[in-house]
């Protein structure tokens, strides 16, 4: 293989690997409060994606138009942990799960209402153009993808281990009991952590829309995108999901490079697969501590 | 004794089951009579959901597992059957037969290994299980016509009886069924069913207390794997030549996700719930798609896929325990039966 | 699989007793969970048809004892032998179908089910039909049932609970739970029962029940394994007594000597 291709190959995995990453953290912020698996996640980056198109279209400048996207898909987290989730809180996991299916479908229904089938699109952001590196071809986008995705992981980390509000959400899912006796409000901290998981993942939307298009129904590949990267990481830390991320995506763009057809779609779960047998708990994860 | 009572009062609990399975096949048997064709293909698809379904409740509600990939099991039905009809004109009945064989035996090899995992780690692995299925059949174009799928599937032929008519494959289905059904029944109501449950910890039971009055567990929860993924080949097979064409989009994760949807609903603690799960999805759907565009205008399905989301979310809300609660103890009666 | 030649001597007669009427043999039996020693080098051998007690002060690794013996945790170090046969590479249900059953602490009633079927689960053992027998309800599945019914419902009259036999068992007083779980285990027609702290929570005639039961059992040529903290109830009961102590065995005889023992009386008083 030459250097070029090499290369190709990396920067191929660095942006499949941040957006793998950025698809994990959203699914784990929402584990990691609640315990609960969000089947719902990759809508809320379908909504991100479609309505920044769609506000960037009418003339709005990029930056506000990402952040109207994070607001109203916020606001439809906080809609999902309210009336949908918080009803039935003393419920199985497996129906809060399905509960989440149902409001995929709804979601998916409401976004086929305002948007119709059609794919839409939009350009690198601020129009990067594309940068030509030793022979290979860097699209305007990644780096924005690998940047915002740097950010986000930043963001998180200080949040969840600097500050009260990040400790006390942490504290949530490890031990309920203990954090209820410290007078944190548990409900309330599951309704942020919903709140914060769909608010990323419109940014997610919204910076991987010029990159692969959106339209109403790309939600499920997302979201399993995210389930395979927080997986093989390990679901119950931050870090195992970013090794996950960074790990399925090298592996998977390597591949892509090296193997014909669609083969290399199967590298991913089948490094789940592998993982699981063997680290039955992810590759980083705190044995013990999942259900 | 007390004992003979109970009894003689239980003999009458497995009467009443097996009175209300031959009413039910009476009634199945007979609707076709009654509706025109569109009806009945959709009672077609409600029999083949419920096949795979009770394989699910089997393997959910008896033997506390959980799988989000059983797409993949309906899929090696399928396309086996579609494989070897097409290519290598097989009869349609033994590549059934195949199909399941080929189903069972892939569940029996890595049922022991995938039942080390429990709760989300099992459901993620059965999930990636399902993925793999998916990208390999869309990859082995030679095979499998890739994204495309494969097409002109010959119809299954019994007897001089050509079954490309949804009336007569509606029959084929629909007896398959109640005898899985029958035989699922058999099954819960048996010692079999009785252990399942003892090991099931979310049906109250314990796999520790289990194992030391020498249950091996393990053994029994890839059986009932092996069970579902034959239940599922079965369905699969009569999939593809009712449909006449497979293409990978439908033995994808929604699929799996949707038969888990309609065991919960319809009721995890016994096979009846199989049919209340997808008569109840696939009418709803059948409902909206029918219904809706006389009230509402718009984008096609975008209404009727809002309604159906709202409709899982409050059937879930409102019967946490599935359709089968409403009808009381009388079809999960916990009794010994003699 | 033999034992080693060595011969044994019977705790309490201090006779020789022969190998092959040992029903169970420990051997330097030690566990850790990650740097706790729980268990060191835990050795004593049973013979058929004893009682066998097993006491000590709490945390001293007397239920892990049990559970290494049931197969419910895997030996790290050491043996057990059982009727000749090595315990430690054979799974937990492997072991009981050789003959050994447990009543655990926290019992485990199977709460999806009446009283009497959670006693037919007990029969596994004694079942031949399959799936597909049972599927197809044939005659022999049918006829299995019968008569698993009827062998629990004489294991639950044993313990005399039989009224209760299509209750369910949230609905019965600890002490029925345990009497329950104890016909359970009975059902399964163990040589070795092995009861962990079966008299907590237990009222004073229940207690008493407990030990005409077993002493029953024991005439009936069972062995029994008793682990419990409490120590007066036992007296009455074990012909052979054994005390740990922070997972070590710091004394066996009967219960008389263990009663005069001068290091038991220590670590009772010790760990208050």
């Amino acid at each position: 293989m030459d250097f070029p291709n090499a290369l190709q190959i990396f920067i191929s995995g660095a942006n499949l690997g941040a957006i793998y990453t950025a698809l994990g953290l959203g699914f784990f912020v929402i584990y990691s409060v609640t315990r609960l698996v969000n089947l719902a996640q990759g809508e809320f980056v379908m909504l991100g994606g479609m309505l920044t198109v769609s506000f960037y279209k009418m003339g709005i400048p990029l930056v506000p138009s990402i952040t109207l996207a994070v607001i109203i898909s916020g606001l439809a987290g906080a809609g999902l942990y309210r009336f949908i989730i918080y009803p039935a809180r003393g419920y199985s996991r497996l129906t809060q799960l399905l509960l989440t299916v149902g409001f995929v479908f709804a979601i998916q229904g409401v976004a086929l209402l305002i948007w119709g089938w059609d794919f839409r699109s939009l350009p690198a952001f601020f129009n990067t153009p594309c940068i030509q590196l030793w022979g290979a071809t860097i699209f305007g986008q990644t780096p924005w993808v690998i940047g915002v995705t740097l950010v986000m992981v930043i963001g998180l980390f200080f949040f969840f281990g600097r500050t009260i509000q990040g400790k006390a959400l942490r504290a949530c899912a490890n031990e309920p009991l203990g954090a209820r006796t410290m007078g944190v409000n548990i409900d309330r901290m599951a309704l942020y952590s919903f709140i914060m998981a769909a608010g990323l993942g419109a940014v997610v939307g919204a910076m991987i829309t010029p990159l692969t298009m959106t339209s109403y129904s790309m939600g499920w590949s997302l979201t399993i995108k995210g389930v395979l990267a927080a997986f093989v990481g390990g679901i119950n830390r931050a870090e195992g999901v970013i090794l996950g991320g960074v790990a399925l995506g090298m592996m998977e763009a390597a591949a892509a490079g090296m193997v014909p057809g669609g083969y290399h779609n199967v590298i991913a779960p089948g490094i789940l697969i592998v993982v699981l047998l063997l680290r039955p708990h992810g590759i980083l994860a705190i044995p013990g501590r999942v259900e | 004794m007390n004992a003979f009572r109970e009894i003689s009062s239980k003999i009458s609990a497995v009467k009443l089951q097996n009175r209300v399975i031959a009413l039910f096949a009476l009634v199945m048997m007979t609707i076709p009579l009654g509706i025109g064709p569109y009806p009945i293909s959709a009672m077609v698809d409600v029999g083949l959901y419920s096949i795979v379904t009770i394989g699910i409740i089997l393997l959910m509600g008896f033997a506390g597992q959980i799988s989000i990939g059983h797409a993949a099991f309906f899929g090696i039905g399928a396309y086996t059957s579609a494989i070897l009809t097409t290519h290598y004109q097989f009869s349609p009945w033994l590549a059934l037969f195949l199909g399941a064989a080929l189903s069972g035996g892939i569940a029996a090899a890595i049922g022991r290994a995938m039942f080390r995992l429990h709760g989300l780690m099992l459901a993620g692995i059965t999930l990636a299980l399902n993925l793999v299925f998916y990208h390999l059949v869309c990859s082995m174009i030679g095979l499998t016509g890739g994204a495309m799928g494969l097409i002109n599937i010959p119809p299954l032929i019994l007897g001089g009886l050509n079954f490309s008519r949804s009336f007569l494959t509606y029959y084929m289905v629909w007896i398959i069924a109640i005898v899985i059904l029958g035989f699922s029944l058999n099954l819960a109501n048996s010692q079999v069913g009785r252990t399942l449950r003892s090991m099931n910890t979310h049906a109250g039971g314990s796999e520790d207390a289990a194992q030391v009055l020498g249950i091996n567990v393990n053994s029994y929860k890839v059986q009932i794997l092996v069970l579902s993924a034959v239940y599922a080949s079965i369905a699969g097979s009569i999939y593809a030549h009712h449909a006449r064409v497979v293409e990978p989009g439908t033995f994808f994760i929604p699929f799996s996700v949707m038969v888990v949807i309609m065991a919960v609903l319809g009721g995890l603690r016994s096979p009846w719930g199989a049919f209340l799960g997808a008569g109840l999805m696939i009418g709803v759907r059948e409902f909206l798609w029918e219904v809706m565009p006389v009230f509402v205008t718009g984008v096609t399905g975008a209404y009727e896929l809002i309604a159906y989301g709202v409709i899982l979310i409050l059937a879930l809300l409102f019967l946490p325990r599935g359709l089968i609660s409403l009808f009381g103890r009388a079809f999960t009666k916990r009794r010994a039966t003699v | 699989m033999k034992t080693d030649s060595a011969v044994v001597k019977d705790a309490v007669t201090s006779k020789k007793v022969a190998p092959d009427k040992l029903l169970l043999k420990v051997e330097d039996v030690s566990m850790r969970f990650g740097v706790l020693a729980v268990l060191k080098r835990v050795s004593f051998s049973v013979p058929k048809g004893n009682i066998l007690v097993i006491i000590g002060p709490n945390g001293a690794g007397k239920s892990t004892l049990l559970k290494l013996i049931s197969g419910l945790l895997s030996l790290q170090e050491g043996e057990i032998w059982f009727k000749q046969h090595r315990l430690s590479k054979i799974p937990p249900h492997r072991i009981s179908s050789l003959g050994i059953t447990q009543l655990l602490q926290d019992v485990q009633l199977f709460s999806s089910m009446s009283v009497i079927e959670n006693i037919m689960v007990g029969c596994h053992l004694r079942t031949r039909a399959g799936f597909l027998s049972a599927g197809l309800k044939l005659p022999q599945a049918q006829a299995d049932e019968q008569r698993i019914l009827k062998r629990a419902m004489s294991k639950l009259s044993l313990v005399g609970l039989e009224q209760k036999a299509w209750g369910n068992p949230v609905g019965l007083s600890w002490g029925q739970q345990k009497l329950v779980g104890l016909a359970r285990a009975l059902a399964t027609g163990s040589d070795l029962l092995l009861l962990d702290e079966p008299y907590s929570g237990l009222l004073a005639d229940e207690i008493d029940k407990l030990n005409q039961l077993i002493l029953q059992l024991q005439r009936q040529g069972m062995t029994i394994l008793i682990v419990e903290h409490l120590t007066d109830v036992l007296m009455g009961i074990g012909n052979q007594v054994i005390v740990l102590d922070y997972g070590e065995k710091i004394a066996e005889g009967t219960p008389d000597e263990i009663q005069r023992n001068k290091r038991v009386i220590d670590a009772y008083l010790g760990s208050g």
